[in-house]
């Protein structure tokens, strides 16, 4: 019943999907890394950017892969207001404050998603949607593999800014030591603001490269930040190369839950290896990180 | 505490013992649906303090909790539907005992991980164990949910055709919650929590055994919200493993505890008298034509009492409290 064809097509399927993973939990240890702040309104970014893309697709006939270049701006500027106007406020209060401060966001942003957009599914219907790429019996769709494509390329820019550019070296140098970085002419609010723009900016991306797969409504979120969580933790919070390596790991433990466990259950395997991880490793597999 | 008649001629002693008698008598008069919203309520403050335990004086944020109620609630309709076991046996006795193993376990996992991690590993725990619930389909009715079996008026079996004896119930919990968490708090592992909290390098170099006194604080916050757990299925008659292990249960009790005030006996209290009552009107004026309104009222205030009151309601409403009970004849000694 188990041959190695569906074997290898849920192990690829799985790095598809962990790409993807792997870019949401970048936005989240880029906000954790500099700010301090596990963000828990994350997958709320996400779900905005997949309504911003869907509205642009549906009243302007905008495709899902343009968009990316409208809901990142977008997504920037939310993310840098709710910083500026909430999050800088509890900078100097303990955990759990700044905790449930996001969580006190997510719910107010998942339920006025709910009460503009209904809780209807909706998805974006594109001219490559049907397409599928056959490699040795191995079947991915167009789709799919855009996404995954549209993830590595844009982990790989968004690593290149926070190691090679001012900004990014700036973003880092406030992350790991906020005095010495104000001695040396950085301000470490600006720093803040971009940090939270930038890893909301990341997730109004993803919302649209996955928007031709997926189907966005008010809880599309809660599923994607659980799991980013697990990625990020997992890769050790603040570890760039920890979060883009786990992605793909919980992309393929996910996808084989499914095929040995259950449809529905598929995410047992994944939080399993993270429960593991941090018995043998309490600060994730590749050690915390301050980006 | 000392408990005197001269204790009850002072507004401190009056005042906590008419408003205990006026929740007494409350279900006499009170409508259902009211009566609802008040089962709610207490019911909702027994869970958070239970929370508060761990989360508020240990400072150990559990976003797992819901595992727990999850186990209370299964254990008494699983073994109630399939061995006739009373839900006093089935849900308190082998869900909380379940409840406490499981704490055994999360605690060996998480204890030694600090604030996020641990918080984020919680989490992972309570999603592990709905997914495990979702998919044992053939025992549990997966997603679908379960239904408890009918028996009539039983207090062997904890139903009850009128909602009255649900209240006072709820009620003996809260009280018991409090008490618990007071008692806690006066002894000397309450002081060792609230040293962890405050910090755990400290409390450990002046000799706390930190990871047994947060252990016994998670198995106690487990063993009680297993026993709400048990309640809640015997009250609404229904669970699915969505609900009573989903994470936004886990988040609620938390919720209820930060909004009233962590590590206090009365903020879980205070808390959900506020939020819960706030929640179902608002649901129920605005819930049928604007959906999800009462959950942005909910996030909203969390908002707000996080940035502007963090240390909760409770310093407030201990105030304005105190100045009530200045305005109350007293008879001095």
């Amino acid at each position: 019943m188990l041959d190695a064809t569906v074997l290898t097509q849920a192990i690829v399927s799985g790095i598809l999907m962990g790409a993807i993973y792997s870019l949401v939990s970048l936005g989240l240890v880029i906000i954790f890394g500099v700010v301090r702040i596990v963000n828990f309104a994350h997958g709320e970014f996400l779900m905005i950017g997949m309504y911003a893309t869907y509205f642009l697709w549906a009243r302007a006939g905008i495709d899902p892969l343009i968009a990316v270049f409208i809901t990142a701006p977008l997504l920037f500027l939310i993310g840098a207001g709710i910083y500026k106007s909430l999050l800088r406020r509890v900078a100097a209060a303990p955990d759990f404050s700044k905790i449930f401060l996001t969580v006190g966001i997510s719910l107010v942003l998942q339920n006025i998603a709910l009460l503009i957009f209904t809780a209807n599914y909706w998805s974006v219907k594109t001219s490559y949607e049907r397409m599928v790429l056959s490699l040795w019996g191995i079947s991915i769709s167009y789709p799919r593999l855009i996404g995954f494509l549209g993830a590595v390329i844009l982990s790989f820019l968004i690593s290149l800014l926070l190691l090679k550019t001012d900004l990014g070296k700036a973003m880092r140098a406030v992350a790991q030591n906020r005095e010495v970085a104000m001695l040396m002419g950085i301000n470490p609010d600006r720093v803040y603001v971009i940090a939270v723009g930038l890893g909301a900016a990341v997730a109004g991306m993803t919302g649209a490269i996955i928007m031709p797969y997926f189907y966005v409504f008010p809880l599309v979120g809660v599923n994607f930040v659980v799991t980013c969580f697990a990625v990020a933790i997992t890769g050790g919070l603040g570890n760039i190369k920890g979060t883009l390596l786990c992605g793909p790991i919980f992309g393929i433990a996910e996808s084989l839950g499914v095929l040995f466990i259950g449809a529905d259950s598929g995410m047992i395997v994944a939080f399993l290896i993270l429960i593991l991880v941090l018995i043998f490793r309490p600060s994730g597999l590749l050690g915390e990180g301050r980006l | 505490m000392q408990i005197s008649v001269k204790s009850f001629t002072h507004p401190k002693g009056y005042v906590p013992l008419t408003f205990l008698i006026f929740l007494l008598i409350l279900p006499l008069f009170l409508p259902t649906y009211f009566l609802h919203i008040a089962i709610t309520m207490l019911f909702f403050a027994f869970v958070s303090e239970a929370w508060n335990i761990i989360g508020g004086y240990a400072g150990q944020l559990s976003l797992g909790n819901a595992a727990f109620f999850g186990l209370g609630a299964y254990g008494a309709v699983l073994l109630t539907h399939y061995y006739n076991i009373p839900p006093w046996i089935g849900g308190i006795v082998i869900g909380g005992a379940a409840a406490v193993v499981l704490s055994l376990i999360t605690g060996l996992v998480c204890f030694r991980l600090r604030s996020h991690y641990f918080a984020i590993s919680t989490l992972a725990i309570g999603e592990v164990m709905r997914l495990v619930f979702l998919n044992q389909r053939q025992i549990t009715f997966g997603a679908e949910g379960i239904t408890i079996p009918y028996k009539g008026n039983s207090i062997l079996y904890l139903q009850f055709l009128s909602k009255a004896p649900y209240y006072y119930i709820a009620l003996a919990l809260m009280l018991l919650g409090m008490y618990i968490t007071w008692k806690i708090g006066k002894s000397r592992l309450g002081h060792y929590l609230v040293a962890i909290n405050q910090n755990q390098d400290a409390a450990e170099v002046v000799g706390v055994n930190s990871a047994r006194a947060k252990q016994i604080a998670l198995s106690v916050s487990a063993f009680l919200t297993a026993v709400g757990g048990t309640f809640y299925a015997q009250y609404i008659y229904f669970i699915d493993p969505d609900f009573v292990f989903g994470l936004g249960l886990s988040i609620e009790f938390a919720l209820i505890a930060i909004v009233g005030g962590v590590g206090t006996v009365m903020g879980p209290v205070i808390g959900s008298f506020l939020l819960r009552p706030a929640m179902e009107s608002t649901n129920a004026l605005l819930g049928a034509t604007y959906m999800g309104v009462h959950l942005i009222v909910y996030g909203g205030l969390l908002i707000a009492v996080v940035m502007f009151k963090p240390e909760g309601l409770v310093g407030w409403v201990g105030g304005l409290y105190e100045r009530f009970l200045e305005l109350l004849p007293r008879k001095e000694n």
